[in-house]
């Protein structure tokens, strides 16, 4: 069990390396419009 | 007075340095009219719109109407929690916008000046912000279960002390950035709360999450302490992002609620292509735009301003602002509305009104109205609220006594359940919510709500009197029987006379050209020259059949026995020639297409439709049996119509009024509701409760429908937040709710509200439907 000692602090890492890229995700206004991204392939150039 | 400011700008996020630069820049006059207009037409009396920020409910917008209205020269000030809108009435003798815009953020929130372009950045960086929080609290929720997972399934002994301190300081360290920084909205306002002395539902919730956070945090740093051996860091982080699932929809909903004002708001475009004197364009800011200006609007482009299509034709969508749904054709010479769209093709406008003095403006002022109206219902709410949650804190100290002596933390969590549990805001926003969709919901159909409460009163309605001219009727003129000579066929009588009544603008003319386009098109093709225009009498012209005359009987000088035998007493036209009497054509009024449809649907729905004109008895008879009216009052004064209203309002009845907003205005407004057909009234104008812009009938059974809907809606959400309330406050106060749980059930519980109120969105198609 003694791997959970190395998993767990590993796993808190994971968590706030997946915020950091949501925030860059957030920031690049991927989440702004979502139902246009969704429509944009309907539509033509 | 500076100094202090910027020291309160540390405490708040939201007053920074640049806020009090924008501030006394707004204090310049020249600025004012950009989110302001004169109010009532006094001097130096503006009425503004502010969207505020950081309101959570209905408590925050008291706070702000407080503070603002504490302001010395703010006349009145009203805002609406559900919109994050305010509108106030304030002295430019006394007070300056920096002094409101100050006073709003002292008590803790953020004004903007309302139709600035900044908005849109400020709600936009908002809205990352909130679901930053929420994606936050999300994901350290999902990984603090995962820590506390093994401490539900593993037997006593099975987990080593130190396994489990591992789990507990993971856990710990997770819940950091969910308390410190998606936490942030609560804890903010519940801190302003408390520098204000007042309460907020935002007090209970930051209660909550501290004792859970500070119980939790003493037992995994002391696990064999006086706190128990309990960690509740899943709920703390499980509650929180509920709560903030809450808040962010809610945001969402609201900002789409408030779409369709500001979808009407900014559709204006920022700047145009205006011509220069040397014939080349120059984009400019449609602020600085003149009247008299010719500009260049693209397809795709709104019109910025009311103006006269001088170059190209092109077909515009005037939907919002009429609630005509089909593209209206536009040649040389039609009219554009400011904020309707371009769609075909590039045209030059010169421009006959700009600002306040559009259709549009006074179409978005007149919105804007509405969404800081507050009803009866959201009132009384409003009231409850503050007791409501001062009874909270006293139920959540109650429960901790009562469960102290057997377990502390179990006593402790007990009343961090019933502080978290309680949702005043489903109370609170149950009536807003609903109002403003519908009224967002009829705007989109071309209907204006000026007044909420009347959709309260138009349920209950069970007489409505119509006027004739404008509302029962077009504007417009047309054929009605037509009487030819034996010489002539019905076709080749119209056909003759619309050969050169087409050179006419005379309402007779025009119905004649109308009608003339309901028979084959055939190879008559009769050529009239030297067609002349006798204003008041008719025209005359030269044709194949010789000098003829198309007008009056007067001009066309039929003698007395031919008109008898024409007899009766409606109006016509006559044509004649040289030789003689041709064809007489009779001039009616035409109803409108939908109008003996709708007023079916009203009397389907039991009631009492009247008809109620200043016109002679035989014309309103005949309008009243083509639309199937039985109650009939001709020849009447607009003081017989009102007495008319009064009888009736004494008899019980609850009378709407449907009129052209007109002439009609005291009519109007003595009924118990007002419908106003605003084709061609300028709306500021016009008296009454709703106006249809585009004038359909169609609208009026169709707004009674949407009102039922409203009222339903209102009164399940009422009572709905009534029955949560009660049965989860005693749950939480016995200890048999736990915190999580307790988060989901308020976020649930103001979300149904908001959820519900949005299913009014979805429009009804008018007329069909049952009332």
């Amino acid at each position: 069990m003694d791997i959970l000692f190395l998993l767990v602090p590993l796993s808190v890492i994971l968590v706030l390396l997946i915020l950091g890229g949501l925030w860059w995700a957030i920031n690049s206004g991927q989440f702004e419009d979502i139902e246009a991204e969704g429509e944009r392939i309907l539509h033509e150039d | 007075m500076q100094t202090i400011i910027s020291l309160e700008s540390q405490n708040l996020p939201a007053n920074t340095s640049a806020d009090v630069n924008v501030w006394v820049a707004l204090d310049e006059p020249s600025e004012w009219t950009n989110f302001s207009q004169a109010h009532n037409n006094k001097v130096q009396e503006w009425e503004s719109r502010l969207a505020i920020e950081g309101m959570h409910c209905a408590a925050c917008a008291i706070n702000v109407e407080k503070a603002l209205k504490a302001v010395p020269g703010v006349l009145s000030a009203e805002v609406n929690s559900t919109s994050g809108r305010a509108r106030l009435v304030w002295s430019a003798a006394v007070a300056k916008p920096s002094d409101w815009m100050r006073a709003v953020s002292k008590a803790g929130y953020r004004a903007l000046p309302a139709a600035d372009a900044f908005i849109q950045d400020d709600r936009r960086k908002n809205q990352r912000l909130m679901l930053w929080r929420l994606l936050v609290a999300g994901f350290c929720m999902m990984q603090v279960m995962m820590y506390a997972m093994p401490s539900y399934y593993a037997s006593p002994g099975e987990m080593t002390v130190d396994a489990l301190n591992l789990m507990r300081w993971a856990s710990w360290i997770l819940t950091l950035p969910v308390l410190f920084f998606s936490c942030g909205p609560f804890f903010s306002s519940a801190l302003n709360d408390l520098k204000q002395r007042q309460i907020s539902m935002d007090m209970p919730v930051t209660l909550g999450i501290l004792i859970t956070f500070i119980v939790s945090t003493a037992v995994t740093f002391e696990p064999s302490g006086w706190w128990g051996r309990e960690v509740y860091f899943d709920s703390l982080t499980m509650f929180v992002f509920f709560l903030l699932t809450g808040r962010w929809i809610e945001l969402r909903m609201r900002d789409r609620t408030a779409g369709s004002l500001d979808a009407l708001m900014r559709r204006l475009p920022s700047s145009v292509e205006r011509l220069k004197s040397d014939g080349n364009f120059e984009r400019v800011a449609v602020r600085n735009l003149n009247v008299g200006d010719t500009v260049r609007v693209l397809p795709g482009e709104a019109f910025p301003a009311d103006g006269t299509i001088t170059l190209g034709t092109t077909n515009a969508d005037e939907a919002l602002l009429t609630g005509e749904s089909r593209p209206v054709s536009k040649v040389i010479g039609s009219e554009a509305i400011a904020g309707s769209h371009n769609l075909s093709a590039s045209v030059q406008v010169r421009i006959d009104k700009i600002g306040q003095s559009t259709r549009y403006a006074q179409i978005v002022a007149l919105m804007e109205r509405v969404a800081v109206d507050k009803p009866r219902l959201a009132l009384l709410a409003d009231r409850i609220a503050r007791p409501f949650l001062l009874a909270v804190l006293f139920a959540a100290i109650g429960s901790a006594a009562f469960l102290w002596h057997t377990d502390h933390s179990r006593a402790l969590m007990a009343a961090v359940a019933v502080l978290i549990v309680t949702c005043p805001c489903a109370l609170s926003l149950a009536t807003p919510a609903a109002m403003l969709t519908v009224s967002g919901a009829l705007a989109r159909s071309g209907v204006l709500v000026r007044r909420m409460q009347a959709l309260e009163a138009l349920t209950t309605i069970d007489t409505i009197v119509f006027d004739k001219t404008g509302t029962l009727t077009e504007d417009r003129m047309t054929i009605g029987k037509i009487t030819t000579d034996v010489s002539m066929s019905e076709m080749q009588a119209i056909q003759t006379a619309s050969a050169f009544a087409q050179y006419s603008l005379h309402p007779a003319s025009r119905a004649l050209v109308e009608a003339s386009k309901r028979y084959p098109q055939t190879e008559l093709n009769l050529e009239v020259v030297n067609v002349q225009e006798i204003s008041g009498s008719g025209l005359t012209a030269n044709s194949i059949y010789g000098h003829m005359k198309l007008g009056s009987a007067q001009f066309c000088g039929l003698d007395n026995v031919l008109i008898n035998q024409l007899n009766d007493d409606t109006s016509k036209v006559h044509l004649v020639s040289e030789h003689g009497w041709l064809a007489s054509f009779e001039i009616v009024e035409a109803i409108k297409p939908d109008a003996i449809s709708a007023i079916r649907a009203l009397q389907e729905n039991n009631i009492t439709v009247e008809v109620l004109s200043g016109d002679r008895l035989p014309s309103v008879q005949r309008i009243a049996n083509m639309v199937g009216i039985h109650g009939v009052f001709a020849n009447c004064t607009p003081q017989d119509k009102l007495e008319h209203i009064q009888a009736l309002q004494q008899q019980g009845h609850q009378v709407a009024m449907v009129g052209d907003g007109l002439n009609d205005g005291p009519v109007l407004a003595s009924a118990h509701v007002s419908i106003a057909m605003g084709q061609a009234v300028p709306l500021a104008q016009a008296q009454s409760d709703f106006v249809v812009m585009g004038g359909q009938l169609a609208m009026v059974p169709h707004l009674i429908i949407q009102a039922k809907r409203t009222m339903r809606i209102v009164k399940q959400n009422l009572i709905w937040a009534a029955v949560y309330n009660a049965v989860c406050v005693p749950l939480a106060v016995v200890g048999l709710l736990p915190a999580w749980l307790a988060g989901l059930g308020m976020a649930l519980s103001s979300l149904l509200v908001i959820l519900n109120a949005a299913r009014l969105s979805r429009s009804v198609t008018p007329v069909q439907g049952a009332v």
